[in-house]
C-alpha cells in the first residue's frame, strides 16, 4: 500500500502528468485557434481595423480626386464646429435619439397591454410585426408617397376637413424631422410590442392577485409592480432603439430625398452627404468618429444603468 | 374572511373571484384595437391599390380610391423590372443574402465552438476582440472600406461586397451561439471524445444539430439584414451588375425621378418579396431570432 502511494506521488510521476496536461490543453488551444481563426480574421480585417483608419484619416486632407498627400491635424474637427450644419445635425439627431427611445416604447407599452390577453393576439402581432421584415429604403419609399403633397395623409385631412390639403411634410423645416420619426415608430413599433409581450408574460400573477385583493387600482398596480418588474426589458428595448436613433441613414435618406436641408437631417446623413455627395472623404470620415464616440457613450451609460436594474432586481 | 371551505358563501365568493380574473376581456376593449389596427395598415392598402393602377389614373384619382382594373400591375411589373434591372440587382442581393449570411453563421458557430466546447487559453479575451465589432456604427466602417477597397481593387465586385456582408454578420451570431452552445450538456461531446471522433467531428455531429433552432433563426435575421442593405452597397457596389436592389430601387425614386408612383410602389413590393415570403413560412423563426437578441 505505502510504496504504491508513494510511487503514485513522486515527483517525476507528478511532473510527468502535469506537462502532458499541459500539452493536452495546448493541443486543445492549438485546436480552438483553427475554430475561431476565420472569425478574428473577418471581424479584425473588415470591421476593427477600419476604425482605425478611419481615425487616422480624419486627420488628413483626403478628398475625392486628390491624393492623400499630407496630414492635416484637427482641422476637420475645427471645421466640424465652424460650420452651422454641424450643430444642426447634432441637434437633430438627439431629437431623434429622444424620439427612438420615448415614442416606440409608449405606443408599443400601449399596444402590448392592449392586445395582452384578446383572441387573435397571434395574428395581431404579426401584422404589427411584418414593416420590419421590409427594408427601411423600401419603407421610406412608400411614405415618400404618404408624405407628399398629394398623397395619402392630405387626402385623408381632406377627406374629413372636406377642404383640400396640400402640406409638404417633408419639404417643411418643422415637420420633416417628426415626420420621418412617425415612420420610424410605425416600422419599429411591432418589435418592440413583441418583447414588451414577452416581458409582461414573464411578470408573476401572484403579486398582482394580492394586490388586487387588497383593493389596488389598475394603474396603482401598474405602477408599483407591472412597470418595475417590466423595467429590464424596457431598457433592452432602448438600448436597441438608442442605436437605431443615432445611424438611421436608409428612412432618411429616402424619404427625404427632396428636402433641400437633407445635410443637417441627422449626424450620420450629415456623414453620408460630406463624404460621399461632396467628396469630402476625410472630413466624414471625422463626423464618423464624433458619431461613433457619442454612440459608444451612450451605450456605456445604458449598459451601467442595465446591470445596476439587474443587480436591485436580484 | 377566514379560509373555511364548508361555508357555501366562502366558496362562492372564492369561484365569483375565479370567473372574474380568468375572464375574457369586454368587447369593448376589441374597438379600439381594430381601429388603431386599421389606420397602421392603411400604408399597406395605399401600396395595394397604387400597383393597380396606371400613371395617368393615379395623377386623375384619389390615392386611396380603388383601381378600376387590375390589368395595369403587369405593365407595372415590367416598367419598373426593366429601368431599375431588378432582375440584375435581385440575383446579386440574393446571392449576397445567401452565401454571406450562410457564412457568417458558419463562421460564427464555429468560433463559438472553439471558445465554449475546447479548452482555449484566453477565449474571453478573443470574445471581446469579436464583440467589440458590434460597438462601433457602419459609419465609421465607410470611408476606411472605400479607401482600402479602391486600394484592393475590389470596390465594385462581388467578392468585396460577400466578404465585407460576411465579417458584418459575424458578431451577434457569436453572440447568441456563445450562449446556446454553452447550454448543450458537455457529456454528449466528451462522450464522443473517447470514441475517438475529432473536434470537427464533435462539432458537426454532435453540436450543430443541437443547436438548429438558433442556426436558422439567425441565418433568417443575416439574411435579411443584407438583403434589406442600402448603406454598404450604395458606396462599394453601385454599378449595375454588382449594386443591391435596395440601391436599384432607390435609385427610381426621388427627384430626378420622371416615373410615376404606381412604378415605383411597385418596384418596393417586389423588393420586399423575398423577405416577406420568408418571413411568413418561417414566423416561428423570425419569432425566435428576435427573443435571442435581447438575452
Amino acid at each position: 500500500m505505502a510504496t504504491t502511494a508513494s510511487l503514485l506521488l513522486s515527483p517525476d510521476i507528478l511532473k510527468d502528468a502535469r506537462r502532458r496536461e499541459r500539452r493536452v490543453a495546448w493541443r486543445q488551444t492549438r485546436t480552438a485557434w483553427l475554430f475561431i481563426a476565420p472569425a478574428v480574421v473577418m471581424v479584425g480585417v473588415f470591421l476593427l481595423l477600419p476604425v482605425l483608419v478611419n481615425v487616422i484619416l480624419s486627420f488628413t486632407k483626403w478628398q475625392k480626386f486628390t491624393g492623400l498627400d499630407k496630414f492635416a491635424g484637427f482641422s476637420n474637427y475645427q471645421r466640424l464646429f465652424a460650420v452651422p450644419y454641424f450643430s444642426e445635425a447634432l441637434y437633430n439627431t438627439a431629437f431623434w435619439v429622444v424620439g427612438a427611445i420615448v415614442l416606440p416604447l409608449a405606443v408599443a407599452l400601449t399596444l402590448a397591454l392592449l392586445l395582452r390577453n384578446i383572441a387573435f393576439q397571434e395574428t395581431f402581432k404579426s401584422l404589427y410585426f411584418l414593416p420590419k421584415v421590409l427594408a427601411p429604403t423600401a419603407v421610406g419609399a412608400v411614405w415618400y408617397y404618404v408624405y407628399a403633397p398629394h398623397g395619402v395623409i392630405n387626402s385623408i385631412v381632406a377627406g374629413v376637413t372636406g377642404h383640400p390639403f396640400d402640406f409638404g411634410w417633408i419639404y417643411d423645416d418643422n415637420t420633416v424631422t417628426p415626420s420621418v420619426i412617425v415612420t420610424f415608430v410605425w416600422q419599429t413599433v411591432g418589435i418592440t410590442m413583441v418583447l414588451l409581450l414577452l416581458g409582461l408574460a414573464a411578470i408573476p400573477k401572484d403579486p398582482i392577485e394580492a394586490a388586487r385583493v387588497d383593493g389596488a387600482s389598475s394603474g396603482q398596480i401598474f405602477r408599483h409592480i407591472v412597470w418595475p418588474l417590466l423595467l429590464p426589458t424596457v431598457l433592452v428595448v432602448t438600448i436597441l432603439n438608442v442605436a437605431a436613433g443615432f445611424t438611421t441613414f436608409d428612412l432618411l435618406w429616402v424619404m427625404a430625398s427632396d428636402y433641400p436641408g437633407k445635410r443637417t437631417l441627422s449626424l450620420a446623413v450629415y456623414m453620408y452627404y460630406e463624404s460621399f455627395s461632396n467628396g469630402g472623404w476625410a472630413y466624414g470620415s471625422a463626423i464618423a468618429v464624433v458619431l461613433g464616440i457619442m454612440v459608444i457613450a451612450v451605450s456605456a451609460a445604458l449598459a451601467w444603468l442595465q446591470s445596476r436594474v439587474e443587480k436591485s432586481i436580484r | 374572511m377566514p379560509v373555511d371551505l364548508s361555508n357555501p358563501a366562502f366558496v362562492q365568493k372564492l369561484i365569483a373571484e375565479e370567473r372574474h380574473r380568468t375572464r375574457p376581456p369586454g368587447r369593448w376593449i376589441l374597438l379600439p384595437i381594430i381601429l388603431v389596427t386599421i389606420a397602421y395598415l392603411i400604408p399597406f392598402y395605399y401600396l395595394f391599390v397604387t400597383v393597380f393602377k396606371t400613371t395617368p389614373e393615379y395623377a386623375q384619382k384619389g390615392v386611396l380610391e380603388l383601381p378600376s382594373s387590375l390589368a395595369p400591375f403587369i405593365d407595372n411589373v415590367v416598367q419598373a423590372w426593366t429601368i431599375a434591372h431588378l432582375d440584375q440587382a435581385g440575383f446579386s442581393s440574393f446571392t449576397y443574402a445567401l452565401c454571406s449570411g450562410a457564412l457568417a453563421v458558419a463562421i460564427a458557430a464555429a468560433a463559438a465552438f472553439g471558445m465554449t466546447r475546447l479548452n482555449l487559453i484566453g477565449a474571453n479575451g478573443w470574445f471581446m476582440v469579436i464583440f467589440t465589432g458590434t460597438l462601433f456604427p457602419f459609419q465609421m466602417y465607410l470611408v476606411p472600406l472605400l479607401f482600402g477597397y479602391q486600394r484592393l481593387g475590389i470596390i465594385n465586385t462581388w467578392l468585396g461586397m460577400l466578404l465585407l456582408y460576411t465579417a458584418v454578420c459575424i458578431p451577434f451570431p457569436l453572440l447568441v451561439l456563445r450562449n446556446s452552445f454553452s447550454g448543450i450538456s458537455r457529456e454528449i461531446d466528451e462522450a464522443a471524445r473517447i470514441e475517438g471522433a475529432s473536434e470537427w467531428r464533435v462539432f458537426i455531429s454532435m453540436i450543430l444539430p443541437n443547436a438548429r433552432g438558433p442556426l436558422i433563426a439567425l441565418f433568417l435575421l443575416q439574411f435579411t439584414f443584407i438583403w434589406n442593405d442600402l448603406l454598404f452597397s450604395s458606396i462599394l457596389a453601385n454599378g449595375i451588375g454588382v449594386r443591391s436592389v435596395m440601391v436599384a430601387l432607390q435609385s427610381l425614386q426621388g427627384t430626378y425621378s420622371t416615373l410615376g408612383p404606381n412604378v415605383v410602389i411597385t418596384a418596393t413590393l417586389i423588393s420586399s418579396v423575398p423577405t416577406v415570403l420568408l418571413f411568413i413560412i418561417l414566423r416561428k423563426y423570425f419569432m425566435a431570432g428576435l427573443q435571442l437578441g435581447t438575452k
